[in-house]
């Protein structure tokens, strides 16, 4: 072998101060890695004979260790005083060899690192070039296959994050005392989703449905920020069936269907007036959610349906408000159907109108259709328990909105009908926001 | 190509921001490496993508981090000239001194998009030297009364809303001392040096 090696590798450790590991030294002096170990292991050997300038090294060890009773495979990086004793806890010694030469005697792995480091980062794109590990299949792909590779990358990453999300729910006590906070955005909104989330699942508990979903909130909430910004509304929505079913039903707890109402009220004017907005939260569902968020959907149709057809049994429950239709039974109109479905129930209705003690949620609805003139009518519907008055106030309010065109004529009415409305809208101020901006304003 | 000049101080902030957290990674290691504290004490952490030691002692890292805060509208108005890490013995005498002599070009020049990515190679180059500083220093003499102070001489008249305080001149000049380049770098956005002046005879 060619001795000028040694020179290179006395110029790098003694004059530069280098640490020469192999790696680094086969990249460059473009050689094998074998050859750049046996390298090094002359040069030391050289070094030691001629009893010069203390050099420190440190080796690679693989082989075989026994730890109680189970054996494994392990390899480190030692330094040359912990070699031998090393050697000796192995049960089988398959390689050893020289990982680095330098004339300090380093503390700790780090600087090894950060020698590999650069020497890869310089050349990057043949570090294992010169490496002892090879594939044949290893071949670069070609740019249309890297185009392609990272076109279904896209698509399965989503998954994988509700994969991760999903591990980590399973671990979560254990990553929540070793967690550390997230900084900048995710901070933000891990810190929104945590309190969100616990409210949510405090609410869920009582009814206790979903009771799957509450536990995973909360890991999902700390795991992964993301997707806890979509989870937060995703965990609401499939409260909106859950109490919209047992609204009718339990007439016992009135205080928790009252502090319900109030979220509840804010997420049905977000549905009714923006029902692609419910399309996109089905979608984030569907991508952020563990569980079976096809399921879920179809849980959640289902209940909208049976939401739907609700109404028309419970038209002659004196639970249902009296006037306004829709907003009674808390729909979510997805199509004119429900629509239709009002027209009718507003006619029961009234009759029920006077009895309503009973507590129930508060739903806004507004609704467009056109009526048999060909009219557009907008017709908007508020409960509230407490409001009893605002019910009545509702009525001819809503009566007076059926023509609009054709109340024209009778300025009264509409003046009646814009006091009414402003006094309905007063009263609806202090329960809940009635408007589109109320979806805005909640962030 | 982007021409910046120093009254640019958004871009001035960001050298400064740079500097001073290199300064406080190199400050730790500085104090890992010489044993100037328990090594029980750090830990590992990462900066510039490399494991570095840092220590977990929250009063130390508070002084070293009050000290920077201080020193950093220095360097952001280009008016500290070196930064000095002084090692002294119980009799207050030093015994090393590192050295990091700092100098900003008045016209600052972005030359391409890989320009902090080129400084922090640079940095890191600074980092793995600390690291084998070892190899051309003697070993320090025994004992706890190992002292850290930052020395900053200043090109200007020193600010008067700072508690700063002249030091001592036997904290300061060091007997029979040797002079032990470790690096140095030049990039558009800063020249820096890093020497170690050691003393002779330590013990």
């Amino acid at each position: 072998m060619d001795e000028l090696y040694l020179d290179n590798i006395d110029e790098y450790v003694n004059d530069h101060n280098k640490i020469v590991t192999y790696k680094w030294l086969s990249l460059t002096l473009g050689v094998h890695v074998n050859t750049a170990k046996q390298m090094l292991y002359h040069y030391l050997d050289h070094k030691r004979k001629e009893s010069s300038a203390q050099l420190h090294a440190t080796y690679l060890v693989s082989g075989k260790f026994v730890d109680n009773g189970q054996t494994s495979h392990k390899v480190s990086v030692v330094r040359e005083d912990q070699l031998e004793d090393f050697k000796a806890k192995m049960s089988l010694v398959v390689s050893v060899h020289v990982y680095s030469v330098q004339r300090a005697l380093l503390r700790d792995s780090g600087p090894l690192y950060a020698v590999d480091y650069d020497a890869v980062k310089d050349n990057l794109k043949n570090c294992s070039r010169y490496s002892a590990i090879h594939c044949a299949s290893a071949v670069p792909m070609s740019s249309v296959e890297l185009q392609q590779a990272r076109e279904v990358q896209q698509a399965p990453t989503p998954e994988a994050e509700n994969k991760k999300a999903g591990m980590n729910g399973d671990t979560s006590p254990v990553l929540k005392s070793s967690a550390k906070p997230p900084k900048g955005i995710m901070g933000m909104f891990a810190n929104k989703s945590a309190p969100k989330s616990q409210d949510n699942t405090k609410e869920m508990k009582p009814e206790k449905k979903e009771d799957i979903e509450a536990p995973k909130s909360k890991p999902v909430a700390k795991a992964n920020p993301v997707a806890n910004f979509f989870g937060t509304q995703t965990l609401k929505k499939p409260e909106k069936p859950v109490k919209e079913e047992e609204a009718p039903q339990s007439s016992s707890r009135a205080a928790q269907q009252h502090e319900r109402s109030k979220p509840e009220e804010k997420q049905e004017t977000v549905a009714p007036v923006e029902p692609q907005i419910d399309t996109k939260k089905d979608s984030r569902s569907k991508t952020k959610r563990l569980e079976d968020s096809d399921g879920e959907e179809e849980k959640m149709e289902k209940k909208k349906r049976r939401r739907i057809k609700k109404p028309e049994p419970d038209s002659s429950d004196e639970d249902v408000i009296p006037d306004s239709p829709q907003p009674v039974v808390t729909r979510e109109p997805s199509s004119p159907s429900p629509k239709k479905e009002v027209e009718p129930d507003r006619h029961s209705h009234p009759s029920s109108s006077e009895m309503k003690i009973r507590k129930r949620r508060q739903v806004m609805k507004s609704h467009t259709f056109l009526d048999d003139d060909g009219c557009m009518v907008t017709e908007k519907g508020y409960v509230s328990e407490s409001y009893s008055e605002s019910e009545d106030d509702f009525k001819p309010s809503k009566q007076a909105s059926r023509d609009p065109i054709k109340a024209k004529p009778s300025s009264s009415k509409e003046d009646e009908k814009k006091t009414q409305k402003k006094a309905s809208a007063n009263s609806n101020k202090g329960a809940k926001q009635a408007s589109i901006m109320g979806f805005f304003q909640k962030k | 190509m982007t021409t910046l000049t120093r009254q640019d101080l958004n871009f001035g902030q960001v050298v400064a921001d740079i500097l001073c957290e290199f300064l406080e990674v190199a400050i730790h290691l500085i104090l890992y490496v010489r044993e100037v504290y328990p090594s029980g004490i750090f830990q590992k952490r990462k900066k510039y993508n490399v494991p570095v030691q840092m220590s977990c002692h929250p009063e130390l890292n508070q002084y070293i981090q009050d000290t920077l805060h201080c020193i950093k509208p220095l360097i952001e108005k280009n008016d500290a000239e070196k930064v000095v890490v002084v090692i002294m013995d119980k009799e207050h005498h030093p015994v090393e001194r590192f050295v990091f002599e700092i100098s900003q070009p008045p016209l600052l020049s972005i030359s391409s998009d890989t320009l902090l990515s080129h400084v922090e190679q640079l940095l890191r180059a600074f980092i793995l030297k600390i690291s084998v500083c070892d190899a051309v220093l003697n070993s320090n003499p025994p004992g706890n009364n190992c002292y850290l102070h930052v020395l900053v001489t200043l090109m200007c008249l020193p600010l008067q809303d700072f508690p700063w305080i002249v030091a001592d001149e036997q904290e300061v000049h060091m007997q029979e001392p040797r002079l032990i380049p470790l690096k140095t770098m030049t990039s558009d956005i800063v020249k820096m040096q890093l020497y170690v002046e050691e003393r002779a005879q330590k013990t």
